[in-house]
């Protein structure tokens, strides 16, 4: 029984890339594409960890790590934030809302197996 | 002024010491040849009634002497008869001379044969013996003596005189003698109220004085000065009395004291009168000079004063005159008639001054006038600058060109002004601003606009010149027909139209009017050139400010849009390549199965061009968010020492895999640093970065430390170093020395222009030094506390996030 991971991604390329690295590497994946189906997806299936997206259609990454935290069911799933190119203010920004940790993109999908690999050994 | 009347003191001290001095040793010598002969005068009188009463004593003497020498006269009778006729004898001595009291005659042995006297009985050979007796004894030796005076009954003063006979075995005949008469006569001396006079012997004793008493207790008055005199007068007779004349009386009072001896009997009849008395008269006079020397002081000091304000005060005048004339009052005239050459010096002043007058009064004159002058250019210069100061600072057209009518009808002297826009499509002057303009006048221009070519403006700006109307009621081309009549009702007769030309353009007039028909002065139509001049450089300044406005909007509003797209597209770029990049990855890393070798080569610089490309992109954003103001600093606290550590770590591996020594030089104790740690990051990793991409072989070195209030950070190398005049280019955007090593070692040109704009914005500087050849040295500050710098926005970078 592997771990469970949401991924809330908005971009098709971006699912795919990370849907295989998980996959093949054992992790069950829940995927949704905006930031309201991410929040109660979080609610529903309770993911082990959450990737999120900054920039998503609808709310945007930060509103819904604040929505996931501020829920009692949820708040204790760590969440890596995955922005876009890194610029001042970001990685604040997203401490700020509530994440666990922050990866830039472009990621690696490297550096993010070894991101996840922290949160769930 | 503290000098003024000294000159007339002093005359008048000098005249007083004069007049005065004369009067004094005039006064004085008068007084004392006065003093002398009053005193010589006195003297003399005393002296005479001395000298009589001494001759008076003397004669009294000298005839008891004979009587009683003629009574003891030989007699040459009978024995018998003789004792008889010698008793007759002194009966009849004693009735002829009342002053004998008693004789008596004593014979050769000092025996007493016979006593008559007026008080007892005769007595007749008494036989009383009188031979020891100093009466008888002197006489006997001396023929006659006087006995010292002695008092009868304590009252009468007495003397005696012994008389020796003559003959043979002779007698001496001896009488009492009262010397009542030489009391009489000394008490009947007077010498004025209080004088007297008064006997002495030769010891200085008192013999006669008018107060008995005296007399009675024997007075010794040899101490007295003048009685010390007269006994030395009396030892010398025959010589001439010496007589200071002043001596002392009794009480000590000073008296005036005249003597005359009685050589017979060695007395001396004094005079005295007290010197009150007897100068009394001199004293009138003494008052009487003193009187008249003080009536001569006071006229003299009056006559000095007068004479001295005589010499004084033309000069006094003259300076008072002069000091007036000094302080400005020219129109004074110094009043002196004495006819001398103070006159003439005072008549020459008053020429002098008056002249001085005269070319004062051409000088007044002309500054007068050139004060006129300069207040008129002063205005003119004035009204310049202000409309120059409007035009400066504000682009409110109206505001400045109401200024420039208001001014130019003010400075010539117009009733009033307006300034014409000219609308080039219509060739037609719409009014823009006015100035004591009429509402009819007005309406009248406004309702229907001067064309070219009528009336004053329109001409004018045909001709391209200044156009004047010296009486309009004579312009029979003015054309303007329905203005005329209005400008002629209002009283408006002439016009001065200065055309408002830019280039040969028409922009305007301005245009002023006055109510007599006048020509126009060339001052005032430069005058209002100049105003012309100015409003055009206002119409366009306004023009232009129009449209650099519009421009400016225009090209914020691209510039905005110029970013947006840049960020957009970074985004949109960055996506897809993220798709590229991970997929290669995954590839690599056999998520989707093995990969042959070649195709592993193949992805590797695929993954490889893929990030260049990201860089690329990156660099950018970076640049173009800086452009637009965009990039801001997120200011925290950091460790410069830190910051050398994480570019350290990052940069090593690559220095390594190309066998370069890649060496950290830290100074301990740096300060805590307040900056964007992040940024100051990417600029040393920059740094550090294109040194070892540069360097071949050979070492980097990176050092920190502290300069003042800024760190300072050096990168070096050992590479090929950058040639002199590439060197200020290098942080230029898309400069690379060599533009093909830019693909060779994967820059993108970009990182050197970011990473000075970063330090700039911290407050810092960067620089380079290097010799090609040897290597490049990379320096850069950053103040040890970054304030917030300029062009901060402080809202959130937005355009990163894009759509």
């Amino acid at each position: 029984m592997g771990k469970r991971i949401l991924m809330i991604e908005d971009n098709e390329d971006n699912r795919r890339i990370l849907r295989d690295l998980l996959t093949s590497k054992g992790y069950d994946v829940i995927e949704a594409e905006d930031g309201i189906d991410g929040v109660s997806a979080a609610e529903t299936f309770r993911p082990d960890l959450i990737l999120m997206d900054i920039q998503l259609p609808g709310i945007d990454g930060y509103e819904a790590t604040r929505r996931i935290k501020a829920n009692s069911e949820s708040w204790k799933i760590p969440i890596i934030v995955v922005t876009s190119y890194a610029l001042s203010g970001d990685d604040v920004k997203a401490f700020e809302a509530g994440c666990d940790a922050y990866v830039a993109k472009p990621f690696s999908p490297r550096d993010i197996l070894s991101k996840i690999r922290e949160y769930l050994p | 002024m503290r000098t003024r009347g000294t000159l007339f003191r002093k005359y008048v001290i000098v005249l007083i010491a004069f007049i005065g001095g004369m009067l004094i040793a005039r006064g004085m010598m008068e007084l004392y040849m006065s003093y002398r002969d009053n005193k010589a005068a006195m003297l003399r009188l005393q002296r005479e009634k001395a000298t009589g009463a001494a001759l008076r004593i003397e004669h009294f003497i000298r005839q008891i002497e004979w009587q009683v020498r003629w009574a003891s006269r030989p007699i040459f009778m009978a024995q018998e008869q003789v004792a008889e006729q010698r008793r007759l004898d002194f009966l009849w001595l004693l009735r002829q001379a009342p002053s004998i009291s008693e004789v008596s005659y004593l014979d050769g042995k000092g025996r007493e044969q016979l006593r008559v006297s007026r008080l007892g009985i005769d007595e007749v050979r008494s036989q009383k013996d009188h031979s020891a007796d100093p009466k008888f004894l002197h006489a006997m030796k001396a023929h006659i003596y006087f006995s010292p005076v002695y008092f009868f009954k304590k009252s009468e003063p007495y003397m005696t005189l012994a008389l020796k006979w003559q003959g043979p075995s002779a007698g001496v005949s001896v009488a009492e003698l009262n010397l009542k008469l030489v009391w009489d006569v000394v008490s009947q001396i007077k010498a004025g109220r209080k004088g007297y006079a008064y006997v002495v012997d030769a010891g200085g004793t008192l013999i006669a004085h008018p107060d008995i008493s005296l007399v009675l207790q024997k007075t010794d008055l040899s101490r007295l000065p003048q009685v010390r005199e007269a006994l030395v007068n009396l030892q010398k007779p025959g010589e001439d009395a010496i007589e200071a004349g002043i001596g002392q009386d009794l009480r000590g009072d000073l008296v005036l004291a005249g003597s005359a001896p009685i050589a017979l009997l060695g007395w001396s009849v004094l005079v005295e009168q007290p010197v009150s008395e007897a100068f009394a008269p001199l004293y009138d006079s003494i008052i009487g000079t003193l009187a008249i020397l003080l009536v001569g002081l006071c006229m003299s000091v009056a006559a000095s004063l007068f004479l001295a304000r005589k010499i004084v005060q033309p000069i006094q005048a003259l300076h008072a005159g002069a000091a007036r004339i000094g302080t400005g009052a020219l129109d004074h005239r110094i009043e002196v008639r004495t006819g001398d050459e103070l006159e003439l010096l005072a008549n020459e002043f008053n020429a002098m001054t008056a002249r001085l007058q005269e070319s004062h009064a051409n000088l007044e004159q002309k500054v007068e006038a050139r004060t006129r002058e300069l207040t008129e250019a002063l205005k003119k210069l004035k009204a310049l600058w202000e409309v120059g100061q409007a035009l400066s600072s504000t682009l409110n057209l109206e505001a400045v060109l109401t200024t420039i009518v208001t001014r130019a009808v003010q400075l010539s002297g117009t009733a009033g002004g307006v300034v014409y826009e000219y609308i080039e499509a219509r060739q037609e002057f719409h009014p823009r601003v006015t100035h004591q303009m009429e509402e009819e006048l007005f309406e009248a221009v406004r309702g229907t606009p001067i064309r070219l070519g009528e009336a004053a403006i329109g001409r004018a700006a045909v001709i391209r010149a200044p156009f004047q109307v010296s009486d309009i009621l004579d312009d029979h081309d003015y054309g303007a027909t329905h203005l005329r009549p209005i400008l002629v009702r209002l009283g408006y007769r002439s016009l001065l139209a200065v055309p408002l030309l830019r280039e040969e353009r028409i922009l305007g007039g301005l245009v002023v009017w006055c109510r007599e028909p006048c020509k126009f002065s060339t001052e005032v139509v430069n005058l209002l050139q100049t105003f012309a001049t100015q409003s055009v450089m206002a119409m366009e300044n306004a023009r232009l400010f129009r449209e650099v406005e519009e421009k400016g909007r225009d090209l914020e509003t691209a510039s905005k849009h110029k970013s947006q797209f840049l960020a957009n597209m970074s985004h949109e770029l960055r996506t897809p390549l993220n798709a590229i990049l991970g997929y290669t990855e995954l590839i690599l890393d056999n998520i989707y199965g093995d990969v042959s070798e070649k195709v592993r080569d193949v992805l590797a610089r695929l993954e490889q061009s893929g990030r260049h490309l990201l860089a690329l992109i990156n660099d950018v954003l970076d640049l173009s968010k800086i452009e637009a103001g965009q990039l801001t600093l997120s200011l925290s606290e950091y460790s410069m020492h830190d910051v050398v550590q994480t570019v350290f770590t990052g940069v090593e591996a690559l220095a390594a895999e190309k066998g370069l020594v890649l060496k950290t030089t830290v100074v301990s104790d740096l300060p805590t640093g307040y900056g964007d740690e992040r940024r100051l990051n990417q600029v040393l990793l920059n740094l550090v970065g294109n040194a070892i991409k540069f360097t071949e072989a050979g070492e980097v070195d990176i050092e920190a430390k502290a300069f003042d209030t800024a760190f300072l950070v050096v990168v070096s190398d050992t590479g090929p170093g950058i040639p002199p005049p590439d060197q200020a280019k290098i942080f230029e955007e898309f400069h690379q020395v060599d533009s093909t090593s830019t693909r060779k070692k994967g820059g993108t040109g970009l990182g050197l222009s970011i990473s000075k704009r970063i330090v700039e914005m911290h407050g810092g500087r960067i620089w380079v030094d290097s010799t090609p050849g040897k290597g490049s040295v990379f320096s850069f500050t950053i103040p040890f506390r970054t304030e917030r710098p300029r062009g901060w926005h402080g809202q959130a970078d937005s355009d990163d996030r894009g759509q």
